[in-house]
């Protein structure tokens, strides 16, 4: 699943790519296979005269009134069927005899008898929504566990509070999810009834297209299907939180939806990409005149790469339910219901291409080592939690981090400013690499019985407890160890030592992490070593910068 | 009496005699068949007095659950029957909790209200209540899967309490929890009684020592087809706290006492090779 979700993302652009390029080079003839450029233009044109929304509602229209129509009685005849023997037999084998024949092909038939006009589109939607409601509900009714009906027996139910405080409500689940499949079930086949039988329509305007040869316009219809496509899926799910709200979610704690999100990108968590960026430029800057321009481009990527990367963490560890409510992280916002799957999902694919955009655009001014380096982070940043060697699940999440947090970040904000792989800025890099791969690892310190439970080997759960805390007091002490080698070796400017204020706090935080078990306990290390590296950076950077003038 | 014998146990062999008031319960010889033919229960007799709290131990399968069930109403007896006071009202804690998923822990504590017609208001103020006595009080308006296990039976204790049962059923209901929420469950259980509040118990468990801490009187089951082998009234019941009942010599005599008697059953049991 993982893997294939990595494709899904790459090969959209890949595809474009070569496509543009197949059409620009003459493989593919323009007249049978526009380019995407041209879909777009037709999109644009498409929408801005109106054309397109008009056969969006047409279709809309028919997707919601056939749906209506269907979906109302099958889960009113679903429920009835799920509670009574004798309604059940009469129901279920004929609507399990029709539901596998394919619903278009009942359209004729439809409109010999209800004629061409609208009714006969919503009356063949809302058959095909009846029949996959009404199973699902049936399903979703005869699998109530018994003993809720028992313990409301227990204290006084009669058969109609039965029906209205437990049978109801245990079966919505089921019933939202019937609800869900016709709903992408109704979409395709209006589709299909429009090609036939319309004179308007997202589906009249793709066959309409074809009969014209308009690729470009049957193109954008069919982008514009993908879109509705989404849409209903983020009405479903919304829905859903409204209809069964048990399943995820805290009733009376919605958040505002920008404190939802701002909590779900997390952007204190940002000192992280931020700092590298600047340090690899305060680097440079001892040698050259500083490009602004490239230094705000490059904060703005890393921002966008690291906000998507947390999103796409949320999303995986999500997926592979590492993160129960146990687990007190900061990625909440899905467990609490407060945002969907899919939402967060989207939200880091749209991060990923604002940095990838950047990315791009620092690759053209600067070259192709700058590609590499991107190519390589929008890795570490996806399969960082993703696809089956998700690197945080097989104990190398430290090392990852070390290696790009550190290093690698310095060394591409360094060279969009001096065009040369120079080992100096690598080794300066280091004191910054361990700090913030000690987050993590007091993250993982933390979580460390859990992620037992739940097989996520990280390399705390590799080494034990007692390894795990060597480890920390290796990342914590190497951080200070590191720079002060380097001060020795004369890599680094001395005016940095203004980070040993941060001494005191760092040997706390060994001390806790040396004697505490607890997760609860373990916690504050985690926010406090997120400190220590927001902390020890910026001072670490103003060394830097300091020593431009001392 | 009672000091003469060994173990300081009274074994109470003709309740009817002893008590004045007639009980609130009666089993009368009954018997549970179930239609795949196995038998539960073989002629049970057992009166339940008023304000008696009486535990049920077994070997496992022995046919406790189903005896509490048939009082219940939701198994028919085979043979006997079961007579139950005029305007006895019941209420059941079962195991794992087993709130509704779908109702918020205040909708839960006040369903048995609430199918009884009680208003809104009169749910809200009675759910109000016992979410503070249970300590409940943050997690009123949480849904049941974001309770712990111990918070989660806190809440079946209190839905089945904030309806003011005569007979308050008990199915086991700690046995899923860790062992020291358990303990806390059962002081708990311990501390509402001396409060007055579910004064007659049923309580089913394969836990002995929480059969001798939370009742008056222990009844021990036999093996499948169940019979009541011994009833007995440990003379450490009643008004004192589970933890001071817990370091007592007798409480450690009637334990073993009562696990002699299980032992029995199940070794009599594996020699028939039922297990």
């Amino acid at each position: 699943m993982s893997s294939s979700r990595w494709l899904s993302l790459v090969s959209p652009l890949v595809l474009i790519v070569l496509w543009e390029s197949a059409v620009a080079f003459g493989v593919l003839n323009r007249v049978f296979i526009p380019p995407p450029t041209e879909v777009a233009v037709e999109l644009w044109v498409s929408l801005r005269d109106g054309s397109m929304m008009d056969d969006v509602l047409i279709s809309a229209q028919r997707i919601l009134f056939g749906f209506l129509l269907g979906a109302i009685p099958a889960t009113l005849l679903g429920i009835w069927s799920g509670l009574n023997r004798t309604v059940l037999l009469l129901v279920r084998p004929l609507a399990t005899m029709l539901y596998p024949v394919p619903k278009i092909a009942l359209l004729p038939l439809v409109i010999v008898v209800l004629g061409i006009g609208e009714v006969s589109k919503v009356v063949t939607v809302a058959v095909s929504v009846f029949l996959m409601v009404v199973i699902h509900t049936i399903g979703g009714v005869l699998q109530i566990d018994r003993r809720y009906f028992e313990a409301a027996r227990v204290f006084g139910a009669n058969q109609r509070t039965l029906l209205r405080t437990v049978a109801f409500p245990a079966s919505l689940p089921a019933v939202v999810e019937g609800w869900k499949l016709a709903m992408g079930f109704a979409l395709t086949l209006i589709v299909g009834v429009e090609f036939v039988g319309a004179s308007d329509g997202i589906g009249y305007r793709i066959w309409q297209s074809y009969e014209l040869y308009a690729i470009a316009d049957m193109m954008a219809a069919v982008c514009v299907i993908a879109v509705m496509g989404w849409l209903i899926t983020l009405i479903l799910d919304e829905v859903e939180r409204l209809v069964v709200p048990w399943r995820h979610t805290i009733k009376e704690s919605r958040m505002p939806l920008v404190r939802t999100w701002w909590n779900a990108v997390r952007p204190w968590s940002y000192t992280a990409a931020i700092i590298p960026v600047l340090l690899g430029a305060a680097i440079a800057a001892q040698s050259v005149a500083l490009n602004w321009w490239y230094l705000v481009l490059a904060l703005i990527g890393s921002i966008a790469i690291q906000g998507g990367t947390n999103l796409m963490n949320d999303y995986y560890d999500y997926r592979k339910g590492t993160d129960t409510a146990a687990v007190k992280g900061t990625g909440g916002a899905l467990l609490r219901g407060d945002l969907t799957p899919t939402q967060i999902f989207w939200a880091g694919i749209i991060a990923f291409a604002i940095g990838s955009t950047i990315g791009l655009y620092l690759v053209s001014v600067s070259g192709p080592f700058i590609f590499w380096l991107g190519l390589f982070s929008v890795a570490v940043g996806y399969f960082y939690t993703a696809g089956p060697f998700a690197l945080a699940y097989v104990g190398l999440g430290e090392v990852a981090v070390f290696i790009f947090m550190g290093p690698v970040m310095v060394l591409g904000s360094y060279f969009l400013q001096i065009p040369d792989v120079a080992w100096p800025a690598i080794w300066a890099s280091l004191p910054v690499a361990f700090v913030v791969a000690a987050i993590l690892h007091a993250n993982n310190l933390r979580d460390i019985d859990t992620d037992r439970l739940n097989h996520k080997r990280t390399l705390a759960t590799v080494f034990g407890r007692e390894g795990a805390r060597l480890e920390y007091h290796l990342l914590v002490g190497g951080t200070f160890v590191s720079q002060w080698l380097l001060i020795g070796f004369g890599v680094v400017p001395w005016t940095t030592l203004i980070t040993t204020i941060m001494v005191p706090l760092a040997w706390r935080l060994m001390q806790i992490a040396a004697t505490e078990v607890e997760a609860a306990k373990l916690h504050p290390v985690l926010r406090q070593t997120a400190v220590l590296h927001m902390r020890f950076g910026l001072l670490y950077v103003i060394g830097w910068v300091v020593a431009l003038w001392v | 009496m009672s000091h003469a014998l060994p173990f300081c146990i009274v074994i109470v062999e003709e309740w009817l005699n002893v008590m004045q008031q007639p009980p609130l319960v009666r089993f009368e010889q009954i018997a549970v068949t179930y239609p795949n033919g196995v038998q539960a229960l073989a002629d049970v007799s057992l009166d339940i007095p008023q304000h008696q709290a009486v535990s049920i131990v077994g070997p496992s399968g022995c046919g406790k659950t189903t005896l509490l069930r048939v009082l219940a109403g939701l198994e028919h007896v085979s043979r006997g029957r079961v007579i139950v006071a005029p305007e006895t009202r019941l209420a059941m804690v079962f195991q794992q909790g087993l709130l509704f998923p779908w109702m918020s822990v205040a909708d839960n504590i006040s369903y048995g209200l609430m199918v009884r017609g009680a208003s809104p208001q009169q749910c809200r103020t009675a759910a109000r209540e016992w979410c503070d006595r249970m300590g409940l009080q943050r997690f009123i308006d949480v849904y049941p899967h974001q309770l712990s296990g111990g918070m989660q039976q806190r809440v079946g204790l209190a839905r089945a309490l904030a309806t003011n049962p005569d007979i308050l059923l008990l199915d086991e209901p700690f046995a899923a929890l860790d062992a020291q929420t358990r303990l806390l469950m059962q002081e708990l259980l311990s501390d509402l009684r001396a409060q007055g509040l579910c004064g007659t118990m049923l309580f089913v468990t394969h836990a002995i020592d929480e059969a001798l801490i939370v009742a008056d009187r222990v009844v021990v089951m036999s093996s499948r087809p169940g019979r009541i082998i011994t009833d007995l009234t440990p003379d450490f019941a009643g008004g004192r706290r589970a933890d001071q009942v817990r370091t007592l010599p007798a409480f450690h005599a009637a334990f073993d006492h009562i696990w002699q008697q299980i032992k029995t059953e199940v070794s009599a049991q594996m020699h028939e090779g039922v297990l």
